[in-house]
């Protein structure tokens, strides 16, 4: 127990400021000063960021995220085909969305990397489409219905990050390529059995095999 | 109870992007009714995004933040006009899935005893075949099938064929080693398909003499 003196009394809490006896890790987020300088931050800080921009417009906070998402983006992109001018374009427009879209993104729902791997890929389907004709226009984009996240789904968006890390990290080399492949290359199985010169059936059976892995680890199965 | 769910590679696709976008849109229908698949995809996209996190960064131009700085205050494009959308008497208790939105629906048109088809057309991918059907009751579709992966989200009613019986939120996912002769059930049936690779019709070379 905390035993604070105010004014020559003995209280268990501050009362005349409750937070300096709260624990360290509910002390308010401190943006850092030079965003674009600070060490790379964790996906909690990830996703007070993004509450930043959305709530306050704050740029700090924005450069912040493009330090750390820009650049794996743009590598996501490369992966999936796009040249490097193509790629730094389309890089471009997603930090935009992420600038725009800032308000719909719900840290119960997703984690930030997730929020900004969906942009990303959304991106690359509107890429592909411009690709095809120029003028058509953009896919509309689906509101989610919002159910309100409980206490519970909190936890487990958090939760799920660490447990999908470790069971991807499980996977044998061959597997992690392979699933790495089916969300990266334009046309998965045929591009992966070339890739690793593999007939597509096995292609197939891999990744459904490493899909379970990956389910079961989730769902705490050995 | 939906019993009937999409593929694991179809999910993933789905998930990685890189589904074609008439298929896409079948199973984005497929996903607002289906808590199941929901919470599959959730997973996929983490998947993709502890992929994404943990690629090796690669450099920007520099020069990007700031060009993209100085867009931030851009207006952001307008939506396009809702496309034109026949009204196609639905039953009263039935509402189209919200991933229709976007796309423009023709009215009725006749193939076969008891079943119609709406052309659904998506402005941002004109190419793709997708469609909604309406079956009457106990009538049958030709049997037919696919030069591609065909999905089949049920919507209202439902039918039945060899892999088993389809209610409202199931979704039938063939391809083309797959020849199949649906059936409607008793009170008939309204699905949203889409195909890819079209019909193939296995009675269409005999009736042209072939």
């Amino acid at each position: 127990m905390i035993h604070n003196v105010v004014n020559g009394v003995y209280s268990h809490v501050n009362v005349l400021d409750p937070t300096l006896s709260r624990p360290a890790r509910a002390r308010p987020h401190v943006l850092p000063v030079t965003a674009l300088d600070a060490p790379s931050p964790d996906a909690a800080a990830l996703a007070v960021l993004i509450g930043h921009v959305a709530n306050l417009r704050d740029r700090t906070a924005y450069a912040a995220l493009f330090k750390y998402f820009a650049p794996r983006v743009k590598a996501y992109l490369r992966r999936a085909g796009l040249e490097g001018a193509e790629a730094e374009e389309v890089t471009q427009d997603v930090m935009l969305a992420l600038w725009r879209k800032a308000e719909h993104f719900n840290p119960a729902r997703a984690a930030a990397a997730t929020w900004v791997f969906a942009i990303a890929r959304n991106a690359r389907i509107d890429h592909a489409r411009r690709r095809r004709g120029a003028s058509l226009p953009a896919m509309p984009e689906l509101e989610e219905p919002d159910h309100s996240p409980s206490a519970e789904t909190q936890t487990l968006t958090a939760e799920r990050e660490a447990q999908l890390r470790a069971a991807l990290r499980a996977l044998s080399p061959e597997q992690q390529q392979i699933v790495q492949l089916s969300f990266f290359s334009e046309t998965p199985h045929t591009a992966i059995a070339s890739t690793l010169n593999l007939p597509l059936g096995t292609v197939k059976s891999r990744i459904r095999l490493g899909l379970a892995r990956l389910r079961a680890a989730l769902e705490g199965e050995p | 109870m939906i019993r009937h769910h999409p593929s694991a590679g179809t999910l993933l696709a789905h998930a990685a992007g890189t589904l074609a976008p008439g298929h896409a849109l079948v199973l984005a229908a497929h996903l607002q009714s289906c808590a199941h698949c929901r919470a599959e995809q959730a997973r996929l996209e983490a998947t993709g995004g502890v992929l994404l996190d943990d690629l090796a960064p690669e450099p920007l131009a520099a020069g990007a933040f700031a060009a993209v700085l100085a867009r931030l205050d851009e207006p952001a494009t307008p939506p396009p006009a809702p496309p034109r959308q026949a009204d196609l008497h639905l039953p009263p208790a039935l509402r189209l899935p919200s991933a229709l939105r976007g796309a423009s629906i023709g009215r009725w048109l006749w193939i076969g005893p008891g079943v119609r088809y709406s052309t659904v057309r998506l402005p941002w991918a004109p190419e793709e075949n997708v469609m909604l059907l309406r079956v009457a009751g106990g009538r049958r579709v030709l049997r037919h099938s696919h030069g591609g992966v065909e999905l089949t989200q049920v919507l209202w009613g439902g039918f039945y064929d060899h892999t088993g019986h389809y209610g409202p939120g199931d979704i039938g996912e063939t391809d083309e080693s797959v020849e199949h002769q649906p059936v409607a059930g008793p009170e008939g049936c309204l699905c949203l398909a889409a195909l890819a690779g079209g019909l193939r019709l296995p009675w269409l070379p005999r009736l042209l003499g072939g």
